[in-house]
């Protein structure tokens, strides 16, 4: 693996042995590789250091036959042991600068984050990727409360790093955390816990790469507004006031007339939209 | 005697030097200073009798257009007699203005700012605040501007919506760049087809005259530096911060002062051109050559027109109640019709062909 490419997942998978009680970790986990997912993360809490061990050790043989980063939630000694690719931390966890001392510079180092102050926080001291949720209530992670869209928003605009929306994410509900601007997506219960997590992947990746071709949030003068256009440009001949001198402003600063073409719009813009007064 | 008359006058900018960032330092940088001011309209009058009475030096002039009836709801420094002589609004404004402030020189062109004219008239002013009533005009002030090192504070006014900003070379985007050159996009409103509200008119030029006072005082960290936007009615106000030059741009994306001379100069051409003029029921046709007023004031009473005359214009009243304002710098301003193709063939029939000699 490229050291960047990592970077291009779009589904991010962790594990939750107790969504599937009479099911193998190992199985269940191929599963949502053969469906797609190209992260995976070994999350356990609970368990003894020598079991988490076990479990790092047959889910990293896992990764590396389907050429899928690898990521350790806690445990930086574990991540050497058995030369994962990464380690995730909470907020609560050690800090970033700490994990990258033992990691060394190659290492991915991802950190849970419920505000754009942690997220900017996180970026600044040197994160390679962030979690941004939890989006919606979620029993993985009971009595956080949800930070819901608004932040995916945000950070959409804000982060530079990869960001990943998490927490309570389902196929019914994944449409909205996508116009809200993630283009990564991390789901917990709903593919560990179904069926067939396999299937459930590929939905997933159906519904990331149609958000990718196709629409984007913005504010327009106060209001919410579905957009597929990719530009200024775009989206002012999309409202067909091309014809009509206009005054643009994205985010608090005006956007030239001629800047319009190669001025992207970005999920979660705020755009004002002004006709020209030029009467004296 | 001299002393007494200086005594009258002592107190003149008092209250002005009394406010602290003008000062008397302030007070001495508007008495060195000159502005250009476009457009002697509803903005333009107010933006002169702002800068007049402040006490700068020069106040310089220029506008295209005539004093008239539909004036005087928002044109503050003209009345009724203005209106009935038929006079330019420059030489209008002139006069009250140098009653208001003798002190001032104030200079007035009646003419229409085009390439052949706008650097000569900027040239050596600190300041161009902007009176004028469409996009055109604005963007060749703001290329001289930034060809000159000069600020542009643009104004605009329609219904009860104002907007303002100063564009400043080195610092800010220009105009070309802001809002575009395309003529083909269209402004949505204008004073002909949503009327202006006067106070909205004086709110602009407040908004102008606040930024011009700063500038030429020196307290160029008190510029607002963003474009605002304003509608009177509802009261709303939104301010955008205003981008940075573009590199690109052969106007404001060069450093200060160093603009490129492209496109210096051009004459318009001697084909004629036609243009709507705001807020009026009129055309303005631009013929491409001097007029001599006083043949075709002869010319045009045999043909039993009524005529207004003074030493500026000709105004001469048709049978259907079309009016056709002759200057003398070869613009026509043909009154009581929105249709170009009609007062270009108006123009024909009663100014070229009788100037010229007949073919047969």
């Amino acid at each position: 693996m490229g050291k960047d490419t990592w970077k291009d997942f779009r589904l991010y998978v962790i594990t939750a042995e107790s969504n599937h009680p009479g099911k193998a970790l190992v199985d269940v986990m191929e599963q949502t590789l053969i469906g797609g997912a190209d992260i995976l993360q070994l999350r356990n809490k609970t368990g003894s250091r020598e079991e988490v061990l076990g479990q790092a050790k047959a889910l990293r043989e896992l990764t590396r036959k389907y050429n899928v980063p690898f990521i350790i939630n806690d445990y930086p000694d574990i991540v050497l042991e058995v030369d994962a690719d990464g380690v995730h931390l909470g907020q609560e966890d050690l800090p970033i600068a700490e994990a990258r001392r033992l990691l060394g510079p190659e290492k991915i180092i991802g950190i849970s984050t419920h505000s754009l102050q942690q997220a900017l926080a996180a970026e600044r001291d040197g994160a390679d990727y962030i979690g941004v949720g939890p989006v919606f209530p979620t029993d993985t992670k009971p009595g956080r409360a949800a930070v819901t869209t608004s932040y995916v928003a945000e950070a959409a605009r804000h982060v530079t790093i990869p960001f990943v929306a998490i927490g309570g994410i389902t196929l019914g509900n994944v449409d909205t955390v996508l116009a809200s601007g993630a283009r990564r997506i991390c789901s917990v219960s709903a593919i560990v816990g179904s069926s067939d997590p396999a299937a459930t992947c590929r939905s997933f990746l159906e519904r990331i790469e149609g958000a990718s071709a196709g629409t984007l949030l913005v504010n327009v003068n106060g209001r919410e507004q579905l957009t597929s256009a990719r530009t200024i440009e775009e989206f002012v001949k999309q409202l067909e006031q091309h014809n009509k001198k206009l005054v643009v402003e994205r985010n608090g600063e005006l956007v030239p007339r001629a800047l319009w073409a190669e001025t992207e719009l970005l999920s979660g813009d705020a755009i004002e939209l002004v006709h020209f007064v030029g009467g004296g | 005697m001299a002393n007494d008359r200086d005594a009258v006058w002592a107190d003149r900018y008092s209250r002005q030097i009394r406010f602290a960032p003008i000062g008397e330092q302030g007070q001495r940088k508007l008495a060195d200073a000159c502005v250009l001011i476009v457009g002697v309209g509803a903005l333009g009058a107010s933006l002169a009798q702002h800068m007049v009475r402040a006490g700068v030096g020069e106040v310089r002039l220029v506008d295209r257009d005539f004093v008239e009836p539909s004036n005087l709801q928002r044109q503050m420094l003209f009345d009724e007699a203005d209106a009935l002589a038929v006079l330019p609004k420059a030489v209008a404004a002139a006069n009250k203005l140098r009653v208001i402030n003798s002190g001032v020189k104030v200079t007035a062109e009646v003419a229409e700012v085009g390439r052949g004219n706008a650097e000569r008239l900027a040239a050596g002013t600190q300041l161009v605040l902007d009176g004028t009533d469409n996009a055109k005009t604005r963007v060749l002030l703001s290329d001289v501007c930034y060809r000159l090192g000069i600020p542009f504070v643009y104004g605009g006014v329609a219904g009860a919506g104002a907007m303002s900003a100063v564009l400043i070379p080195g610092e800010t985007s220009c105009f070309r760049c802001l809002i575009g050159a395309d003529e083909h996009e269209q402004e949505a409103d204008t004073c002909d087809t949503v009327g202006v509200l006067a106070a909205a008119v004086e709110f602009t030029a407040a908004l102008q005259a606040a930024e011009a006072v700063k500038w030429l005082t020196g307290n160029r960290a008190a510029m607002r530096g963003t474009w605002l936007s304003a509608d009177l009615w509802s009261f709303r106000v939104r301010e955008a911060a205003l981008p940075k030059g573009r590199a690109a741009c052969a106007y404001c994306g060069q450093p200060h002062g160093a603009a490129a001379a492209a496109g210096q100069a051009d004459s318009e051409g001697p084909e004629m051109v036609s243009a709507l003029l705001c807020g009026r029921d009129s055309v303005q046709v631009t013929l491409g050559r001097a007029l001599d007023l006083s043949r075709l004031e002869c010319r045009l009473r045999e043909r039993g027109c009524a005529l207004t005359v003074n030493r500026y214009l000709v105004k001469a009243v048709l049978q259907d109640g079309v009016s056709l304002v002759l200057f003398p710098d070869g613009r026509v301003l043909v009154q009581g019709t929105h249709d170009a193709g009609r007062a270009v063939e108006l123009c024909k029939e009663y100014i070229l062909e009788q100037e010229l000699p007949a073919p047969r």
